[in-house]
Protein backbone atom coordinates (compact mmCIF):
# COMPACT_ATOMS: atom_id res chain seq x y z
CA UNK A 1 0.00 0.00 0.00
CA UNK A 2 2.66 2.33 1.18
CA UNK A 3 4.50 1.06 -2.49
CA UNK A 4 0.93 2.10 -4.57
CA UNK A 5 0.73 5.80 -2.60
CA UNK A 6 4.83 6.47 -3.47
CA UNK A 7 5.05 5.35 -6.78
CA UNK A 8 1.65 5.54 -8.09
CA UNK A 9 -0.12 7.99 -6.10
CA UNK A 10 2.04 10.65 -5.40
CA UNK A 11 3.25 11.41 -8.62
CA UNK A 12 -0.19 11.57 -10.42
CA UNK A 13 -0.78 13.89 -7.59
CA UNK A 14 1.70 16.16 -8.96
CA UNK A 15 0.82 15.67 -12.59
CA UNK A 16 -2.53 16.85 -12.04
CA UNK A 17 -1.58 19.57 -9.40
CA UNK A 18 0.72 20.72 -12.30
CA UNK A 19 -2.19 20.58 -15.02
CA UNK A 20 -4.59 22.84 -12.68
CA UNK A 21 -1.65 24.97 -12.45
CA UNK A 22 -0.67 25.13 -15.77
CA UNK A 23 -4.03 26.05 -16.85
CA UNK A 24 -5.27 28.48 -14.23
CA UNK A 25 -2.11 30.73 -13.72
CA UNK A 26 -0.21 31.94 -16.37
CA UNK A 27 -1.10 35.51 -18.56
CA UNK A 28 -2.73 37.96 -16.54
CA UNK A 29 -5.17 38.83 -18.84
CA UNK A 30 -8.25 36.06 -17.91
CA UNK A 31 -8.86 35.58 -14.40
CA UNK A 32 -9.33 32.34 -12.28
CA UNK A 33 -13.07 33.28 -12.29
CA UNK A 34 -13.56 34.00 -15.88
CA UNK A 35 -11.63 30.50 -16.21
CA UNK A 36 -14.45 28.54 -14.62
CA UNK A 37 -17.26 30.51 -16.39
CA UNK A 38 -15.66 29.22 -19.26
CA UNK A 39 -15.19 25.53 -18.56
CA UNK A 40 -18.91 25.66 -17.08
CA UNK A 41 -20.04 26.78 -20.12
CA UNK A 42 -20.23 30.21 -20.14
CA UNK A 43 -17.92 33.56 -21.06
CA UNK A 44 -17.38 35.66 -23.99
CA UNK A 45 -16.48 33.99 -27.27
CA UNK A 46 -13.07 35.80 -26.64
CA UNK A 47 -12.57 33.81 -23.67
CA UNK A 48 -13.65 30.88 -24.70
CA UNK A 49 -10.83 30.83 -28.27
CA UNK A 50 -8.32 31.51 -25.29
CA UNK A 51 -8.82 28.45 -22.96
CA UNK A 52 -9.61 25.95 -25.83
CA UNK A 53 -7.66 26.64 -28.73
CA UNK A 54 -4.70 27.96 -26.94
CA UNK A 55 -4.36 27.13 -23.49
CA UNK A 56 -5.78 23.56 -23.46
CA UNK A 57 -3.62 22.29 -26.25
CA UNK A 58 -0.42 24.07 -25.05
CA UNK A 59 -1.13 22.23 -21.95
CA UNK A 60 -1.75 19.17 -23.45
CA UNK A 61 0.65 19.50 -25.91
CA UNK A 62 3.60 20.41 -23.03
CA UNK A 63 2.47 17.36 -21.15
CA UNK A 64 2.78 14.90 -23.56
CA UNK A 65 5.74 16.41 -25.23
CA UNK A 66 7.45 15.70 -21.38
CA UNK A 67 6.07 12.46 -21.25
CA UNK A 68 7.40 11.05 -24.84
CA UNK A 69 10.91 12.30 -24.38
CA UNK A 70 11.15 11.37 -21.25
CA UNK A 71 10.17 7.81 -22.06
CA UNK A 72 11.88 7.87 -25.04
CA UNK A 73 15.34 8.35 -23.40
CA UNK A 74 14.29 5.90 -20.65
CA UNK A 75 13.81 3.23 -23.32
CA UNK A 76 17.10 4.26 -25.24
CA UNK A 77 19.13 4.42 -22.19
CA UNK A 78 18.00 1.14 -21.14
CA UNK A 79 18.40 -0.37 -24.18
CA UNK A 80 21.44 0.92 -24.92
CA UNK A 81 22.74 0.12 -21.36
CA UNK A 82 24.19 3.66 -21.61
CA UNK A 83 22.36 6.31 -19.43
CA UNK A 84 24.54 9.06 -21.53
CA UNK A 85 22.65 7.76 -24.54
CA UNK A 86 19.33 9.90 -25.66
CA UNK A 87 17.65 10.85 -28.82
CA UNK A 88 19.95 13.53 -29.40
CA UNK A 89 22.80 11.14 -29.33
CA UNK A 90 21.13 8.88 -31.83
CA UNK A 91 20.82 12.04 -34.33
CA UNK A 92 17.21 11.80 -34.17
CA UNK A 93 17.05 15.50 -32.80
CA UNK A 94 19.42 16.15 -35.73
CA UNK A 95 17.64 14.35 -38.41
CA UNK A 96 14.19 16.03 -37.72
CA UNK A 97 15.94 18.97 -37.94
CA UNK A 98 17.27 18.58 -41.14
CA UNK A 99 13.99 17.95 -42.57
CA UNK A 100 12.30 20.61 -40.84
CA UNK A 101 15.07 22.48 -42.76
CA UNK A 102 14.82 20.93 -46.30
CA UNK A 103 10.93 21.33 -45.90
CA UNK A 104 11.38 25.13 -44.94
CA UNK A 105 13.86 25.71 -48.73
CA UNK A 106 11.26 23.89 -50.48
CA UNK A 107 7.69 25.49 -49.07
CA UNK A 108 8.79 28.72 -46.88
CA UNK A 109 5.08 29.54 -45.53
CA UNK A 110 3.54 26.09 -45.43
CA UNK A 111 3.90 26.12 -40.86
CA UNK A 112 1.68 23.11 -40.29
CA UNK A 113 3.42 21.03 -42.68
CA UNK A 114 6.96 21.79 -41.19
CA UNK A 115 6.16 19.86 -38.54
CA UNK A 116 5.58 16.81 -40.44
CA UNK A 117 8.67 17.32 -41.89
CA UNK A 118 10.31 16.82 -38.68
CA UNK A 119 8.59 13.59 -37.59
CA UNK A 120 9.35 12.10 -41.23
CA UNK A 121 12.93 12.86 -40.09
CA UNK A 122 12.99 11.41 -36.60
CA UNK A 123 11.55 8.34 -38.26
CA UNK A 124 13.91 7.84 -41.69
CA UNK A 125 16.96 8.71 -39.53
CA UNK A 126 16.13 5.94 -37.16
CA UNK A 127 15.61 3.67 -39.56
CA UNK A 128 18.53 4.17 -41.17
CA UNK A 129 20.81 3.31 -38.17
CA UNK A 130 18.51 0.47 -37.77
CA UNK A 131 19.02 -0.58 -40.94
CA UNK A 132 23.02 -0.03 -41.16
CA UNK A 133 23.14 -1.72 -37.53
CA UNK A 134 21.54 -5.01 -38.83
CA UNK A 135 24.17 -5.13 -41.31
CA UNK A 136 27.00 -4.49 -38.99
CA UNK A 137 25.76 -7.22 -36.25
CA UNK A 138 23.52 -4.89 -34.43
CA UNK A 139 25.32 -4.97 -31.07
CA UNK A 140 24.90 -1.98 -29.20
CA UNK A 141 28.24 -0.59 -29.75
CA UNK A 142 27.18 -0.31 -33.20
CA UNK A 143 23.87 1.34 -32.37
CA UNK A 144 25.13 4.05 -31.11
CA UNK A 145 28.23 4.42 -33.48
CA UNK A 146 25.60 4.59 -36.59
CA UNK A 147 23.88 7.08 -34.68
CA UNK A 148 26.81 9.14 -34.30
CA UNK A 149 27.52 8.77 -37.94
CA UNK A 150 23.98 9.51 -39.17
CA UNK A 151 23.99 12.68 -36.42
CA UNK A 152 27.20 14.53 -38.21
CA UNK A 153 25.96 13.47 -41.65
CA UNK A 154 22.36 15.23 -41.05
CA UNK A 155 24.36 17.93 -39.33
CA UNK A 156 26.61 18.62 -42.36
CA UNK A 157 23.65 18.69 -44.79
CA UNK A 158 22.25 20.72 -42.80
CA UNK A 159 25.38 23.78 -42.72
CA UNK A 160 25.47 23.34 -46.20
CA UNK A 161 21.78 24.13 -46.97
CA UNK A 162 22.22 27.30 -44.39
CA UNK A 163 25.34 28.25 -46.51
CA UNK A 164 23.29 28.12 -49.82
CA UNK A 165 20.27 29.51 -48.60
CA UNK A 166 20.96 31.95 -45.55
CA UNK A 167 17.60 32.79 -45.11
CA UNK A 168 16.68 29.57 -43.50
CA UNK A 169 18.49 29.99 -40.43
CA UNK A 170 15.38 31.59 -39.14
CA UNK A 171 13.36 28.25 -39.29
CA UNK A 172 16.40 26.20 -37.79
CA UNK A 173 17.17 28.62 -35.11
CA UNK A 174 13.67 28.73 -33.75
CA UNK A 175 13.20 24.65 -33.92
CA UNK A 176 16.77 24.59 -31.69
CA UNK A 177 15.58 26.02 -29.07
CA UNK A 178 12.32 24.27 -28.61
CA UNK A 179 9.22 25.58 -26.93
CA UNK A 180 5.50 25.69 -26.95
CA UNK A 181 5.14 29.64 -28.18
CA UNK A 182 4.30 28.78 -31.75
CA UNK A 183 2.32 25.70 -30.92
CA UNK A 184 0.37 24.50 -34.16
CA UNK A 185 -3.24 23.18 -32.96
CA UNK A 186 -3.08 20.47 -36.09
CA UNK A 187 0.23 19.43 -34.64
CA UNK A 188 -1.12 18.46 -31.52
CA UNK A 189 -4.06 16.52 -33.13
CA UNK A 190 -1.42 14.63 -35.41
CA UNK A 191 0.71 13.97 -32.70
CA UNK A 192 -0.86 13.71 -29.29
CA UNK A 193 -2.73 10.55 -30.39
CA UNK A 194 -0.05 8.95 -31.46
CA UNK A 195 2.42 9.25 -28.33
CA UNK A 196 -0.49 8.33 -26.01
CA UNK A 197 -0.96 4.76 -27.90
CA UNK A 198 3.10 4.52 -27.91
CA UNK A 199 3.37 5.68 -24.49
CA UNK A 200 0.85 2.06 -23.74
CA UNK A 201 2.21 0.08 -26.05
CA UNK A 202 6.04 0.39 -24.26
CA UNK A 203 4.27 0.07 -20.81
CA UNK A 204 2.94 -3.30 -21.92
CA UNK A 205 6.39 -4.08 -23.77
CA UNK A 206 8.12 -2.73 -20.53
CA UNK A 207 9.13 -6.44 -18.91
CA UNK A 208 10.74 -7.54 -22.00
CA UNK A 209 12.99 -4.53 -21.67
CA UNK A 210 13.82 -5.67 -17.76
CA UNK A 211 15.15 -8.66 -19.77
CA UNK A 212 17.23 -6.92 -22.46
CA UNK A 213 18.95 -4.97 -19.68
CA UNK A 214 20.52 -8.39 -18.32
CA UNK A 215 22.63 -8.61 -21.88
CA UNK A 216 22.50 -10.45 -24.96
CA UNK A 217 23.51 -13.93 -23.66
CA UNK A 218 21.41 -14.10 -20.41
CA UNK A 219 18.12 -12.82 -22.18
CA UNK A 220 18.63 -15.25 -24.84
CA UNK A 221 18.91 -17.93 -22.49
CA UNK A 222 15.75 -16.54 -20.53
CA UNK A 223 13.87 -17.24 -23.54
CA UNK A 224 13.82 -13.20 -24.89
CA UNK A 225 13.70 -12.58 -28.97
CA UNK A 226 16.30 -10.31 -28.71
CA UNK A 227 16.43 -8.84 -31.95
CA UNK A 228 12.81 -8.36 -32.28
CA UNK A 229 12.66 -6.49 -28.87
CA UNK A 230 15.35 -4.63 -29.48
CA UNK A 231 14.13 -3.16 -32.58
CA UNK A 232 10.32 -2.07 -30.98
CA UNK A 233 12.13 -0.31 -28.32
CA UNK A 234 14.21 1.80 -30.54
CA UNK A 235 10.99 2.00 -32.69
CA UNK A 236 9.42 3.12 -29.72
CA UNK A 237 11.67 5.74 -28.57
CA UNK A 238 12.52 6.94 -32.23
CA UNK A 239 8.11 7.62 -32.97
CA UNK A 240 8.37 9.30 -29.49
CA UNK A 241 10.93 11.96 -30.11
CA UNK A 242 9.16 12.20 -33.53
CA UNK A 243 6.21 13.16 -32.63
CA UNK A 244 7.28 15.43 -29.65
CA UNK A 245 9.60 17.03 -31.90
CA UNK A 246 7.10 17.66 -34.97
CA UNK A 247 5.42 19.66 -32.07
CA UNK A 248 7.68 21.88 -30.00
CA UNK A 249 11.41 21.40 -31.76
CA UNK A 250 14.21 20.10 -29.83
CA UNK A 251 14.00 20.40 -26.09
CA UNK A 252 16.98 18.03 -25.94
CA UNK A 253 18.03 17.74 -22.31
CA UNK A 254 14.04 16.07 -21.52
CA UNK A 255 15.33 12.68 -22.74
CA UNK A 256 18.57 12.87 -20.57
CA UNK A 257 17.87 14.21 -17.59
CA UNK A 258 14.21 12.81 -16.24
CA UNK A 259 15.48 9.15 -16.69
CA UNK A 260 18.25 9.82 -14.79
CA UNK A 261 16.65 11.25 -12.06
CA UNK A 262 13.88 8.57 -12.00
CA UNK A 263 16.81 5.67 -12.22
CA UNK A 264 18.14 7.98 -8.78
CA UNK A 265 15.24 6.95 -6.71
CA UNK A 266 13.50 4.17 -8.26
CA UNK A 267 14.94 1.14 -8.54
CA UNK A 268 12.35 -1.56 -9.17
CA UNK A 269 11.39 -2.68 -12.53
CA UNK A 270 11.18 -1.04 -15.80
CA UNK A 271 7.05 -0.90 -16.27
CA UNK A 272 7.60 1.41 -13.25
CA UNK A 273 10.11 3.07 -14.35
CA UNK A 274 8.54 3.97 -18.15
CA UNK A 275 5.68 5.15 -15.57
CA UNK A 276 7.66 7.33 -13.35
CA UNK A 277 9.20 9.24 -16.37
CA UNK A 278 5.68 9.55 -18.33
CA UNK A 279 4.07 11.09 -15.68
CA UNK A 280 7.13 13.29 -13.81
CA UNK A 281 8.58 14.43 -17.72
CA UNK A 282 4.91 15.61 -18.35
CA UNK A 283 4.61 17.56 -14.67
CA UNK A 284 8.05 18.70 -15.30
CA UNK A 285 7.47 20.22 -18.97
CA UNK A 286 4.36 21.21 -17.73
CA UNK A 287 5.55 23.76 -15.07
CA UNK A 288 8.67 24.58 -17.22
CA UNK A 289 5.99 26.07 -19.94
CA UNK A 290 3.66 27.85 -17.50
CA UNK A 291 7.06 29.49 -15.93
CA UNK A 292 8.25 30.65 -19.46
CA UNK A 293 4.54 32.35 -20.09
CA UNK A 294 4.21 33.63 -17.11
CA UNK A 295 7.37 35.37 -15.32
CA UNK A 296 8.42 37.66 -18.03
CA UNK A 297 4.56 37.89 -19.07
CA UNK A 298 3.77 39.82 -21.36
CA UNK A 299 7.28 38.30 -23.40
CA UNK A 300 7.78 34.30 -23.37
CA UNK A 301 10.84 32.61 -22.44
CA UNK A 302 11.02 29.13 -24.09
CA UNK A 303 10.45 26.19 -21.87
CA UNK A 304 13.60 24.76 -22.56
CA UNK A 305 15.48 26.78 -21.25
CA UNK A 306 13.91 26.83 -17.71
CA UNK A 307 13.72 22.95 -17.59
CA UNK A 308 17.86 23.00 -18.27
CA UNK A 309 18.17 25.76 -15.86
CA UNK A 310 16.33 23.67 -12.76
CA UNK A 311 17.21 20.27 -13.99
CA UNK A 312 20.91 20.34 -14.57
CA UNK A 313 21.40 21.58 -10.87
CA UNK A 314 19.07 19.19 -9.88
CA UNK A 315 20.56 16.06 -11.68
CA UNK A 316 23.75 17.22 -10.17
CA UNK A 317 22.51 17.70 -6.29
CA UNK A 318 20.93 13.92 -7.07
CA UNK A 319 24.18 12.89 -8.30
CA UNK A 320 25.66 13.74 -5.14
CA UNK A 321 23.62 12.78 -2.97
CA UNK A 322 23.68 8.67 -4.38
CA UNK A 323 27.05 8.89 -4.12
CA UNK A 324 27.28 9.44 -0.56
CA UNK A 325 24.22 6.93 -0.04
CA UNK A 326 26.53 4.32 -1.77
CA UNK A 327 29.51 5.01 0.86
CA UNK A 328 31.49 6.18 -2.00
CA UNK A 329 32.08 9.83 -1.37
CA UNK B 1 18.13 -34.60 -21.06
CA UNK B 2 20.61 -33.26 -23.98
CA UNK B 3 21.27 -36.01 -26.23
CA UNK B 4 23.54 -34.57 -29.14
CA UNK B 5 24.09 -36.53 -32.50
CA UNK B 6 26.38 -35.28 -35.62
CA UNK B 7 26.65 -31.55 -34.13
CA UNK B 8 28.67 -29.05 -36.67
CA UNK B 9 28.41 -25.38 -36.03
CA UNK B 10 30.99 -22.44 -37.98
CA UNK B 11 32.54 -19.52 -36.14
CA UNK B 12 32.05 -16.18 -38.29
CA UNK B 13 36.19 -16.96 -38.99
CA UNK B 14 35.56 -20.41 -40.57
CA UNK B 15 36.70 -23.06 -38.31
CA UNK B 16 34.52 -25.65 -37.60
CA UNK B 17 33.27 -26.74 -34.38
CA UNK B 18 32.02 -30.13 -33.66
CA UNK B 19 30.71 -33.36 -31.69
CA UNK B 20 30.07 -36.69 -32.76
CA UNK B 21 28.06 -37.56 -30.11
CA UNK B 22 26.80 -36.80 -26.13
CA UNK B 23 24.75 -37.51 -24.02
CA UNK B 24 23.98 -34.81 -21.15
CA UNK B 25 21.94 -36.54 -18.18
CA UNK B 26 19.43 -35.44 -15.62
CA UNK B 27 20.50 -35.99 -12.05
CA UNK B 28 24.17 -35.37 -13.41
CA UNK B 29 26.54 -32.56 -13.01
CA UNK B 30 28.77 -32.73 -16.39
CA UNK B 31 31.90 -30.96 -16.40
CA UNK B 32 33.53 -29.79 -19.41
CA UNK B 33 37.26 -28.86 -19.37
CA UNK B 34 39.90 -27.78 -22.15
CA UNK B 35 42.14 -25.39 -23.46
CA UNK B 36 41.41 -21.84 -23.70
CA UNK B 37 40.04 -21.73 -27.13
CA UNK B 38 39.21 -25.51 -27.80
CA UNK B 39 35.33 -24.54 -27.90
CA UNK B 40 33.88 -25.04 -24.54
CA UNK B 41 32.07 -21.75 -24.54
CA UNK B 42 30.87 -22.62 -28.36
CA UNK B 43 29.72 -26.03 -26.86
CA UNK B 44 27.13 -24.51 -24.17
CA UNK B 45 25.87 -21.31 -26.52
CA UNK B 46 25.09 -24.05 -28.80
CA UNK B 47 22.92 -26.07 -26.33
CA UNK B 48 21.42 -23.14 -25.25
CA UNK B 49 19.70 -22.72 -28.53
CA UNK B 50 21.83 -19.47 -29.10
CA UNK B 51 23.84 -20.50 -32.22
CA UNK B 52 22.91 -22.03 -35.35
CA UNK B 53 24.19 -25.56 -36.36
CA UNK B 54 23.91 -28.80 -37.99
CA UNK B 55 23.17 -32.02 -36.47
CA UNK B 56 20.85 -32.74 -33.45
CA UNK B 57 20.89 -31.56 -29.87
CA UNK B 58 17.37 -33.42 -28.90
CA UNK B 59 16.66 -31.70 -25.22
CA UNK B 60 13.96 -33.69 -23.66
CA UNK B 61 13.71 -35.49 -26.90
CA UNK B 62 12.98 -32.68 -28.60
CA UNK B 63 15.08 -31.15 -31.54
CA UNK B 64 16.55 -27.58 -29.77
CA UNK B 65 15.79 -25.62 -32.94
CA UNK B 66 12.17 -26.31 -32.81
CA UNK B 67 11.61 -24.63 -29.52
CA UNK B 68 9.98 -21.52 -29.23
CA UNK B 69 12.96 -19.52 -27.66
CA UNK B 70 10.68 -18.96 -24.79
CA UNK B 71 9.59 -23.14 -24.21
CA UNK B 72 13.01 -23.97 -24.96
CA UNK B 73 13.88 -21.54 -21.48
CA UNK B 74 12.08 -23.25 -19.71
CA UNK B 75 13.81 -26.66 -20.46
CA UNK B 76 17.39 -25.19 -20.66
CA UNK B 77 18.84 -22.60 -18.92
CA UNK B 78 21.91 -20.47 -19.55
CA UNK B 79 24.11 -18.68 -17.00
CA UNK B 80 26.41 -17.30 -19.41
CA UNK B 81 30.95 -16.47 -18.04
CA UNK B 82 30.09 -12.88 -17.82
CA UNK B 83 27.18 -11.24 -15.85
CA UNK B 84 26.22 -7.38 -15.97
CA UNK B 85 26.29 -5.39 -12.81
CA UNK B 86 23.03 -3.56 -12.60
CA UNK B 87 21.21 -1.01 -10.85
CA UNK B 88 18.88 -3.38 -9.69
CA UNK B 89 18.01 -5.34 -6.23
CA UNK B 90 18.66 -9.15 -6.38
CA UNK B 91 15.20 -9.90 -5.78
CA UNK B 92 14.10 -8.27 -9.08
CA UNK B 93 16.45 -10.32 -10.85
CA UNK B 94 15.59 -13.52 -9.43
CA UNK B 95 12.22 -12.37 -10.72
CA UNK B 96 13.62 -12.00 -14.19
CA UNK B 97 14.10 -15.76 -13.84
CA UNK B 98 10.03 -16.08 -13.99
CA UNK B 99 10.06 -14.42 -17.68
CA UNK B 100 9.36 -17.69 -19.46
CA UNK B 101 6.31 -18.54 -18.22
CA UNK B 102 4.54 -14.81 -17.49
CA UNK B 103 6.40 -13.01 -20.82
CA UNK B 104 5.10 -9.49 -20.62
CA UNK B 105 1.56 -9.84 -20.45
CA UNK B 106 0.99 -11.73 -17.08
CA UNK B 107 2.37 -10.48 -13.74
CA UNK B 108 3.85 -12.84 -11.01
CA UNK B 109 1.51 -15.14 -9.69
CA UNK B 110 1.90 -17.18 -5.90
CA UNK B 111 3.75 -20.24 -8.08
CA UNK B 112 6.15 -17.55 -9.59
CA UNK B 113 6.89 -16.25 -5.93
CA UNK B 114 7.39 -19.35 -4.41
CA UNK B 115 9.84 -20.44 -6.86
CA UNK B 116 11.73 -17.16 -6.15
CA UNK B 117 11.77 -17.48 -2.17
CA UNK B 118 12.97 -21.16 -2.79
CA UNK B 119 15.57 -20.18 -5.32
CA UNK B 120 16.75 -17.26 -2.78
CA UNK B 121 17.08 -19.45 0.16
CA UNK B 122 18.56 -22.45 -1.78
CA UNK B 123 21.86 -19.91 -2.28
CA UNK B 124 21.28 -17.98 1.24
CA UNK B 125 20.71 -14.48 -0.74
CA UNK B 126 17.41 -14.23 1.11
CA UNK B 127 19.07 -11.64 3.25
CA UNK B 128 20.39 -9.72 0.56
CA UNK B 129 17.30 -9.89 -1.60
CA UNK B 130 16.70 -5.84 -0.80
CA UNK B 131 20.35 -4.73 -2.17
CA UNK B 132 21.29 -3.44 -5.51
CA UNK B 133 23.97 -5.70 -7.51
CA UNK B 134 26.12 -3.04 -7.43
CA UNK B 135 26.89 -3.25 -3.93
CA UNK B 136 27.51 -6.79 -3.61
CA UNK B 137 30.86 -8.50 -3.71
CA UNK B 138 31.74 -10.60 -7.15
CA UNK B 139 31.22 -14.24 -5.81
CA UNK B 140 27.49 -13.00 -4.47
CA UNK B 141 26.73 -11.29 -7.68
CA UNK B 142 27.36 -15.01 -9.19
CA UNK B 143 25.03 -16.17 -6.54
CA UNK B 144 22.62 -13.54 -6.92
CA UNK B 145 22.37 -14.59 -10.78
CA UNK B 146 22.77 -18.58 -9.85
CA UNK B 147 19.16 -18.14 -8.02
CA UNK B 148 17.90 -16.19 -10.97
CA UNK B 149 18.52 -19.59 -13.01
CA UNK B 150 17.13 -21.85 -10.02
CA UNK B 151 14.22 -19.39 -10.49
CA UNK B 152 13.96 -20.68 -14.54
CA UNK B 153 13.09 -23.86 -13.06
CA UNK B 154 14.45 -25.64 -16.55
CA UNK B 155 15.47 -29.29 -16.31
CA UNK B 156 18.85 -28.45 -17.78
CA UNK B 157 21.12 -25.89 -16.30
CA UNK B 158 24.14 -24.84 -18.58
CA UNK B 159 26.59 -22.76 -16.74
CA UNK B 160 30.03 -20.84 -18.22
CA UNK B 161 32.90 -20.91 -15.67
CA UNK B 162 30.51 -19.82 -12.51
CA UNK B 163 32.93 -19.64 -9.77
CA UNK B 164 35.45 -17.60 -11.15
CA UNK B 165 34.88 -14.75 -8.80
CA UNK B 166 34.01 -17.01 -5.91
CA UNK B 167 36.38 -17.34 -3.02
CA UNK B 168 36.86 -20.78 -1.33
CA UNK B 169 34.28 -20.91 0.45
CA UNK B 170 31.58 -19.85 -1.81
CA UNK B 171 32.65 -22.26 -3.99
CA UNK B 172 31.97 -24.91 -1.93
CA UNK B 173 28.82 -23.95 -1.16
CA UNK B 174 28.01 -23.30 -4.69
CA UNK B 175 28.93 -26.54 -5.46
CA UNK B 176 26.77 -28.41 -2.56
CA UNK B 177 23.76 -25.61 -4.06
CA UNK B 178 24.17 -28.11 -7.35
CA UNK B 179 24.19 -31.24 -5.21
CA UNK B 180 20.84 -30.59 -3.91
CA UNK B 181 19.71 -29.43 -7.39
CA UNK B 182 21.43 -32.08 -8.77
CA UNK B 183 18.78 -34.81 -6.36
CA UNK B 184 16.21 -32.94 -7.24
CA UNK B 185 16.40 -34.37 -10.92
CA UNK B 186 17.97 -31.28 -12.54
CA UNK B 187 20.98 -31.97 -15.31
CA UNK B 188 23.95 -29.34 -15.23
CA UNK B 189 26.57 -28.93 -17.47
CA UNK B 190 29.19 -26.46 -16.63
CA UNK B 191 32.48 -25.18 -18.10
CA UNK B 192 35.12 -25.34 -15.28
CA UNK B 193 38.73 -23.80 -15.08
CA UNK B 194 39.56 -25.71 -12.53
CA UNK B 195 40.45 -29.61 -13.21
CA UNK B 196 41.23 -30.40 -9.43
CA UNK B 197 37.67 -29.19 -8.66
CA UNK B 198 35.95 -30.28 -11.74
CA UNK B 199 37.13 -34.14 -10.80
CA UNK B 200 36.18 -33.68 -7.15
CA UNK B 201 32.31 -32.68 -7.55
CA UNK B 202 31.48 -33.75 -11.03
CA UNK B 203 29.78 -36.93 -11.76
CA UNK B 204 30.89 -36.91 -15.59
CA UNK B 205 34.08 -34.78 -17.49
CA UNK B 206 33.80 -33.54 -21.40
CA UNK B 207 37.37 -32.89 -22.56
CA UNK B 208 37.49 -30.40 -25.38
CA UNK B 209 40.04 -30.30 -28.12
CA UNK B 210 40.47 -28.14 -30.93
CA UNK B 211 36.94 -27.46 -31.06
CA UNK B 212 35.81 -31.28 -31.03
CA UNK B 213 34.74 -33.41 -28.18
CA UNK B 214 37.65 -35.69 -27.75
CA UNK B 215 37.19 -37.92 -24.78
CA UNK B 216 34.20 -38.64 -21.95
CA UNK B 217 33.88 -40.63 -18.93
CA UNK B 218 33.86 -40.21 -15.42
CA UNK B 219 37.03 -39.06 -12.95
CA UNK B 220 37.90 -42.47 -12.61
CA UNK B 221 38.00 -42.98 -16.38
CA UNK B 222 40.10 -40.06 -16.83
CA UNK B 223 43.00 -41.14 -14.62
CA UNK B 224 42.86 -44.54 -16.56
CA UNK B 225 43.87 -42.84 -19.38
CA UNK B 226 46.37 -40.52 -18.76
CA UNK B 227 47.82 -39.08 -21.80
CA UNK B 228 44.64 -37.23 -22.94
CA UNK B 229 44.95 -34.71 -19.44
CA UNK B 230 48.76 -34.75 -19.70
CA UNK B 231 48.13 -33.67 -23.55
CA UNK B 232 45.66 -30.81 -22.89
CA UNK B 233 47.07 -29.33 -19.89
CA UNK B 234 50.63 -30.54 -19.49
CA UNK B 235 49.93 -32.29 -15.83
CA UNK B 236 48.30 -35.91 -14.88
CA UNK B 237 45.55 -36.36 -12.27
CA UNK B 238 46.18 -38.94 -9.48
CA UNK B 239 44.00 -39.98 -6.81
CA UNK B 240 44.90 -38.56 -3.85
CA UNK B 241 46.62 -41.19 -1.62
CA UNK B 242 47.17 -37.94 1.31
CA UNK B 243 43.89 -38.68 3.82
CA UNK B 244 44.27 -34.59 4.53
CA UNK B 245 44.04 -33.08 0.39
CA UNK B 246 41.10 -31.10 -0.19
CA UNK B 247 40.10 -32.78 -3.23
CA UNK B 248 39.81 -36.61 -4.00
CA UNK B 249 42.08 -36.28 -7.06
CA UNK B 250 44.95 -33.96 -6.96
CA UNK B 251 47.27 -32.50 -10.02
CA UNK B 252 50.77 -34.25 -9.98
CA UNK B 253 53.75 -33.67 -12.37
Amino acid sequence: MKKIIKWYILPLGILILSLVAALFAGSKSISVKDIITVLSGGGSAFQKVIIFQVRIPRIIAAASTGAALSVSGYLIQNNLNNTLASPGILGINNGAGLFVLLFACLFPYHYAGKCFAAFIGALLVTTAIYILASVTGMSKTSIVLSGVAFSALCLSVIDIIISLKPETVADRVAFQIGGFNALNINSVKFAVPFIIIILIASLIMAPSLDILMLGDDVAGGLGLNIKFYRAAHILFAALLSGAAVSMCGIIGFMGLIVPNVVRLFYRGNSRGGIFLCMVIGASFLTLCDLLGRSLVYPYELPCGLFLSLIGAPFLVWMLIKKRKRLGMA
Amino acid sequence: MIEVKNLKTKYSYGDEFSVASALFENGRISGVIGKNGSGKSTLLKTLAGQRKYEGRILINQKECSEYSSMERAKEVAFLPQSVKNLNMDVRTLVEHGRYPYHGNFRRMGEEDEKKVNRALELTHMKSFEKRDLYELSGGERQLAYLSMIIAQDSSMILMDEPTTYMDRIHQDEFFSILRILVKEGKGIVMVCHDIEQCFAYCDKIFLMEDRKLEYAGTPDDFTQNEQIIRRNFGIAMKKSEDQESVYPFVMKK
